[in-house]
């Protein structure tokens, strides 16, 4: 822990605090990849669980939030495997929408279900790798630590993902 | 004309691609114009997936707070389940000590075995009643005298001997044609 979050803290205190400074970056990496809100919760749960439980793994504190972000990726992963169903309901439940009109709600409702439709398609890894690349914008690199893989496998699940996604947009456009 | 394959023109889209590898695909996309279509369409495709990105509106706070109250909820069940097994890492001292209490425990074993197995001494075996099988029968033999019982002449007879003490002689009466078992108990 110490190494985690600052020593001379209580115990719960500390937690709380690591939990607060990173969870809101966590919950959005996590529901980039599930797409699902209350997926996305118990995942970003369980990954702080885990870190907090395996914390002695971390050996240089300055390395906690890309530690912490493997964990999420991976737990997300994970999830993805286990669940080769994919549940995206609530479109519209959280979105902000004052300022749109019904008509526009619905399209970008449509449009994202087409997106989530499409992400069906690829495996967990590469879902993931082309989600940290083009919906997160992070260098190849990143991905490649945050999936504990080599930057050519990165490529490779980036190339596929692309790939796979634009048939299925040739597909839907026909 | 060599076309790159899809997985460079993919990678090339996202500029993903190594400086030498972009160089000669840019330099083939100048005079393809196949391929320029097709980093096209593959940016069409990173160019939607940001729609993605959108995260809901939500309460933040409580979102934090219920995090917050279950990630203390599922660290205390770990520690009750972890505090029913055994610790996971220990240090080398206890794991010697159990060495040598493990080791001292199969040499008490491996001693009673070894004082069990030994035979009794001849003078402690007289001194109880001797149960044996015969030529005849079964004998029993105490404060040296000797009863016996007969298998009336039967020479292929069964016995049998239980941790008990008893003994039993099984064979079939040539007379009757019956099976016939003696069993005698020694106290």
């Amino acid at each position: 822990m110490s190494d985690v979050i600052e020593p001379g803290l209580e115990l719960l205190e500390r937690q709380n605090r690591f939990v607060s400074e990173h969870f809101r970056r966590i919950f959005v990496q996590i529901y980039h990849l599930v797409q699902n809100v209350a997926d996305a919760q118990d995942l970003t749960q369980e990954a702080f669980i885990k870190a907090l439980q395996h914390q002695e793994q971390l050996k240089d504190g300055q390395k906690a939030a890309q530690w912490l972000s493997r964990i999420a990726t991976n737990t997300a992963i994970d999830f993805l495997r286990r669940s080769s169903r994919a549940t995206f309901s609530e479109l519209e439940d959280g979105f902000e929408s004052g300022s749109e009109t019904p008509e526009q709600i619905l399209l970008r409702s449509e449009h994202r279900e087409y997106l989530e439709d499409g992400l069906r398609l690829l495996s967990p890894r590469e879902r993931a790798a082309l989600i940290m690349r083009d919906v997160e914008g992070l260098p190849a690199e990143e991905v490649a630590q945050r999936l504990s893989c080599s930057k050519a496998t990165v490529r490779s699940h980036i190339a596929n993902g692309r790939t796979k996604f634009r048939r299925y947009m040739e597909k839907r456009k026909r | 004309m060599r076309h790159p394959n899809q997985e460079i023109l993919a990678l090339h889209a996202g500029g993903d691609l190594g400086p030498f590898a972009r160089w000669r695909t840019s330099r083939h996309l100048a005079r393809c114009e196949s391929c320029r279509e097709e980093v096209a369409r593959f940016d069409e495709v990173r160019q939607s997936l940001p729609g993605l990105a959108e995260v809901p509106d939500l309460q933040w706070n409580r979102l934090a707070a219920e995090i917050k109250a279950n990630v203390r909820l599922g660290l205390a069940a770990g520690e009750c389940v972890r505090s029913a097994d055994p610790p996971l890492r220990q240090s080398g001292l206890i794991h010697s000590g159990r060495a040598v209490v493990a080791f001292a425990c199969a040499m008490v074993l491996v001693v009673t075995g070894m004082v069990l197995e030994r035979p009794l001494p001849r003078a402690a075996r007289e001194e109880g009643p001797l149960v044996q099988n015969t030529q005849y029968g079964i004998e029993v033999t105490a404060g040296g005298e000797t009863l016996g019982l007969t298998n009336n002449g039967v020479q292929r007879v069964t016995y049998s001997l239980d941790a008990q003490g008893s003994m039993g002689a099984r064979y079939i009466d040539p007379e009757t044609g019956y099976v016939t078992i003696n069993t005698v108990y020694v106290q």
